[in-house]
């Protein structure tokens, strides 16, 4: 497994590691600090600048896909940093600069014209937008403890600046449990790693993964350590935070908390798993069963809610039970299981991301368009705005799993592994899901094709934010049908295989 | 160091951390704190972690510190709290049983953390364990105790600092660059965590209707 993530390779290859990171880490906050100075009232000069970043990686791409996966350090007077990148990681990378950007490019007409925001909190806005990137970026290429641990804060701290932009009373005491949550989380993690580097005295994945033997510190550690992380990644026991944040966050910081800040936490707790672990197979199948109860828990939320968001919201704490599936699907079972639920567990990580802050856009444009936060007072939307409920139709496929989607894809994925693994508990929880998601989705559908609903005023949606919800709904969907393409950077060379 | 200085610092460490989180008025809570922090500080010198030690002064002690006064409202020229937290006591009627109870999460991770730590045997740098360990235990139970938040973020920081000296004393010959790393990260993130706390507990104020103030319980303290 430390192959897959990259972790294995002696290949300093011939990329120039601190070139990769200015690009990668200090672009998004060189635009990010830009854009704040600025302050852009459209969406094409954000366009414009966006494709910086984004031409960036595709050059990173042409230098490492294909190829072995690349590894460097850096080093700060005795510190030593390490870094790599492989197809894993490049996948990772362009989904956070998709998001990123579409948040980006959804944000200066939501800021002007809907939310109405102060010229201060604008200010504020950009910069942390970059810094939200960069942290990802640094999540995505760390290669060891330290890093990751930087990385995890420094993400942390830019969700909460980010969530207290709204300066409502409600925005700021779910912002303050967020705050602390997010701190008790990182005292738990930071203490594993205390751990560790007491034990084995060094904080480099691939080095611990060679000297990590099994005992009570790698044990205690490694609870530490995932007790922190899946705190910080709302998963079951712990997701009470997650729905009462969404609530009054705005749209593009939700979709972008979703899809993005939720699975950073996720693809550390995996990863520090697989290479530390790897054949914890008891202790696995106990996240699974959380897996199971967070699938049937929030899509039972999810379906009761009653207003959008929160519909939105319990959604993901359903569908990151699909992604902690993983756990028991990957961790101490046999290669040919192993390597079906490695491609299913990323892509369902993309699909979800990509669905997921779609429908957080369309719910956006449905809640301005009637003024109504919730379900019911979506009755006769289907008459009126058609486009922005089929952009969230289009996400709901990909998040109910339909062909021909790239949840859909994935799903399939992890259902072979879990029945070439005789995983039949899995296999009962990814079919109850699916019909809870179902239910939640039909559930919306069910209000909006009201006919004899009272005629309210409705605000008109400015076209280019419906644009954005739809192109992205359409990419979750369309997706699928190229999933190849993301498969083969995941297993080729650079991802091991 | 010989012993006896050692102990006595270890002592009037946990003393300093038992003072801050459980006085009941929070002005004298939070300068327990800075006093609290200034002597974390002088453990870093001791052990030759300069520094730890300035860091630990400037954004532990100082900075930290001017931010939880931040928070109460109080500052130079006007000396009394008036920030609307400032006579709000904690809401729960605390009997020795629910705080039993709630001893109990933080025994739960010491005894964890104190199976961890008797397999990793004993280290060269003496009493830095114990006094982290206490600390942590101390700031968990803090944390599980009192509802109020500038109380947590004290907590927050008592912990915090616990960890950071379980860190260094675990922190091998070889280790101590990538401890001092961790640890210099982790006084960062304290420190914008309380900043963060600290600006929202004013906005919070300045938010609130004067008349809608959370009502004070039990003000016959001081």
């Amino acid at each position: 497994m430390i192959e897959r993530f990259g972790l294995a390779s002696d290949h300093f290859g011939h990329l120039n590691g601190p070139l990769v990171l200015l690009a990668m880490l200090g672009l998004p906050l060189l635009l990010g600090l830009l854009g704040g100075a600025l302050r852009p009232a459209r969406s094409w000069p954000v366009a414009l600048l966006g494709l910086l970043p984004l031409s960036a990686l595709i050059w990173l791409a042409a230098a490492v896909a294909g190829g072995p996966s690349q590894s460097w350090t850096l080093e700060l007077g005795s510190l030593v940093l390490h870094w790599r990148v492989n197809g894993l990681v490049l996948v990772l990378l362009l989904l956070t600069q998709l998001i990123v950007l579409v948040s980006a490019l959804y944000a200066p007409t939501y800021l002007r014209d809907v939310v109405h925001a102060t010229r201060r909190s604008q200010a504020w806005f950009w910069p942390l937008l970059g810094l939200l990137a960069a942290s990802l970026s640094l999540i995505w290429l760390a290669a060891d403890l330290l890093l990751l641990y930087i990385g995890l804060e420094l993400m942390g701290l830019t969700a909460v600046g980010l969530l207290l932009l709204p300066g409502k009373a409600d925005a700021l005491i779910a912002g303050l449990r967020y705050l602390l949550l997010a701190l008790v989380g990182s005292l738990a993690f930071l203490l594993g790693v205390a751990l560790l580097l007491g034990a084995w005295g060094r904080l480099d994945l691939a080095g611990l993964a060679q000297v990590a033997d099994e005992g009570i510190v790698l044990w205690v550690a490694m609870a530490l350590l995932s007790a922190g992380l899946l705190l910080k990644a709302a998963a079951f026991p712990l997701h009470a935070w997650l729905a009462p944040v969404h609530a009054s966050a705005w749209i593009p910081i939700s979709a972008l908390h979703a899809g993005l800040v939720i699975k950073a936490s996720f693809f550390i707790a995996l990863q520090l798993w697989l290479v530390l672990v790897p054949a914890a197979a008891v202790a696995a199948s106990l996240v699974g069963v959380m897996a199971g109860a967070a699938v049937v828990w929030g899509g039972l939320m999810a379906w009761r809610a009653a207003k959008l968001k929160d519909v939105v919201a319990w959604s993901t704490v359903s569908q990151l039970g699909y992604l902690l599936l993983a756990f028991p699907l990957l961790v101490g079972s046999d290669p040919a299981v192993a390597a079906l639920a490695w491609d299913g567990t990323w892509l369902q990580l993309a699909a979800h991301g990509l669905a997921k802050a779609a429908m957080f856009f369309a719910t956006g444009n449905l809640i301005l368009a009637t003024g109504e936060s919730r379900v019911e007072g979506l009755a006769g939307a289907s008459r009126r705005f058609p486009l922005a409920l089929l952009s969230f139709g289009i996400a709901a496929i990909s998040l109910v799993g339909l062909p021909p989607s790239m949840g859909f894809t994935a799903k399939w994925l992890l259902l072979h592994a879990a029945l070439a693994g005789d995983h039949w508990g899995w296999l009962a929880v990814l079919a109850i899901g699916t019909l809870l998601s179902a239910a939640y989705v039909f559930r919306v559908f069910r209000y909006s094709f009201v006919e004899d609903a009272p005629t309210l005023d409705f605000r008109p949606v400015p076209w280019g934010m419906d644009t954005i919800a739809l192109v992205l709904a359409l990419a979750a969907l369309l997706l699928g049908l190229v999933a190849e393409w993301p498969l083969a950077l995941l297993r080729g060379p650079g991802g091991g295989a | 160091m010989p012993p006896f200085q050692e102990m006595l610092l270890v002592a009037v460490l946990l003393l300093l951390a038992a003072l801050t989180l459980f006085d009941r008025q929070l002005m004298r809570a939070c300068s327990w704190f800075v006093a609290f922090a200034l002597m974390v500080a002088l453990a870093w010198a001791r052990l030759g972690l300069i520094w730890l030690a300035l860091l630990e002064a400037t954004l532990g002690a100082a900075l930290t510190g001017a931010f939880l006064f931040h928070a109460l409202g109080a500052t130079l020229h006007f000396r009394r709290p008036r920030g609307f937290f400032t006579r709000w006591h904690d809401s729960v009627d605390l009997t020795w049983w629910r705080a039993l109870a709630r001893l109990l999460p933080a025994l739960a991770v010491l005894g964890m953390l104190g199976l961890a730590l008797s397999a990793l045997g004993v280290s060269p740098t003496r009493a830095l364990r114990p006094a982290g360990l206490g600390l942590l235990g101390l700031g968990l139970w803090a944390f599980a105790l009192h509802r109020h938040l500038l109380r947590r973020l004290l907590a927050f920081n008592v912990i915090g600092t616990g960890i950071f000296l379980i860190l260094m004393s675990l922190a091998g010959e070889g280790a101590v660059v990538a401890g001092q790393g961790l640890v210099g990260t982790g006084l960062v993130v304290a420190l914008l965590g309380t900043a963060l706390g600290a600006l929202l507990i004013r906005r919070l104020e300045g938010l609130a209707p004067p008349h809608h103030v959370i009502p004070a319980k039990g003000d016959g303290v001081s």
